[in-house]
């Protein structure tokens, strides 16, 4: 078995600093869909509220390639039902889900 | 596939198993934005999608379910490929008829034939003729198997 190592793009100590905090209003970015992602669409475009930050990690489209990239901060991010899915028969209702700094932008 | 007889059935399935959505010609070049956007949807990002009532059963993993487990976790702990490349290649590389189509780990241990293959840990020819190799050593074993009962097993394909 041959030893050869993946190219490595930067150094996994880089991270950017947390833009949101609890309670926060975000919308989660509407990027096109190619090679990867795990940023559901049914959430794209909509907005939520940050309900808890989590913790820094790779994102996910540069872990998938082995780029070991910036870390970065991870939310979980509240969003109302009737907001994703309107046809939802309940208002109180809420979903929950989670994404990388990068994926959001304040409203 | 040396009867002839197989290779007419291997086409009827390769043909049922092709997409329903099909443009014979390679130069169509007019696909809609919203065509595009579905051809380029992970396959993983399954949630809000339509689909039938499913009745879920608990299930035990088989042996070589945690054998592909342990295996794809130790590529992991030597460097070569993160979990995240692992379903980036088990989820989403493998299009839409293989990942409906396999089970879990067997999308587990395609990719991680895959990977091997890909970042030239091991050829291509070295792994089929590995396999080759494997297979013809399990139908011996099994035709001495059956001679011993002295009855010939039915195989399941």
């Amino acid at each position: 078995m041959k030893e050869k190592k993946a190219p490595k793009a930067a150094k996994k100590a880089d991270s950017t600093p947390a833009r949101f905090k609890v309670g926060d209003h975000v919308r989660v970015k509407d990027l096109p869909n190619m090679f990867y992602s795990r940023t559901q669409i049914y959430a794209r475009g909509v907005s939520g509220t940050i309900a808890a930050r989590t913790y820094q990690d790779l994102i996910p489209e540069d872990e998938a390639f082995n780029r070991d990239g910036r870390l970065e901060q991870y939310y979980i991010v509240r969003f109302r039902q009737k907001d994703l899915w309107e046809e939802y028969p309940s208002e109180k209702d809420t979903l929950q889900t989670e994404f990388p700094d990068r994926w959001l932008e304040p409203v | 596939m040396s009867l002839r007889t197989a290779l007419r059935q291997q086409y009827d399935i390769i043909g049922s198993l092709q997409p329903a959505t099909h443009v014979p010609q390679n130069w169509n070049y007019e696909i809609p934005s919203s065509l595009y956007r579905a051809y380029m949807h992970p396959p993983h990002d399954v949630g809000g999608q339509r689909d039938v009532p499913v009745q879920y059963e608990e299930k035990e993993e088989e042996q070589w379910e945690l054998n592909t487990y342990v295996t794809c976790e130790v590529l992991g702990w030597r460097g070569m490929w993160s979990a995240e490349e692992r379903r980036r290649r088990a989820d989403n590389d493998l299009g839409y008829t293989l990942y409906l189509g396999m089970p879990y780990y067997g999308r587990w241990i395609w990719a991680a034939a895959r990977m091997l293959v890909d970042k030239n840990h091991i050829s291509l020819t070295e792994l089929l003729e590995k396999i080759a190799e494997v297979k013809s050593r399990h139908e011996r074993k099994e035709s001495s198997e059956s001679s011993q009962k002295g009855r010939q097993h039915a195989r399941p394909f």
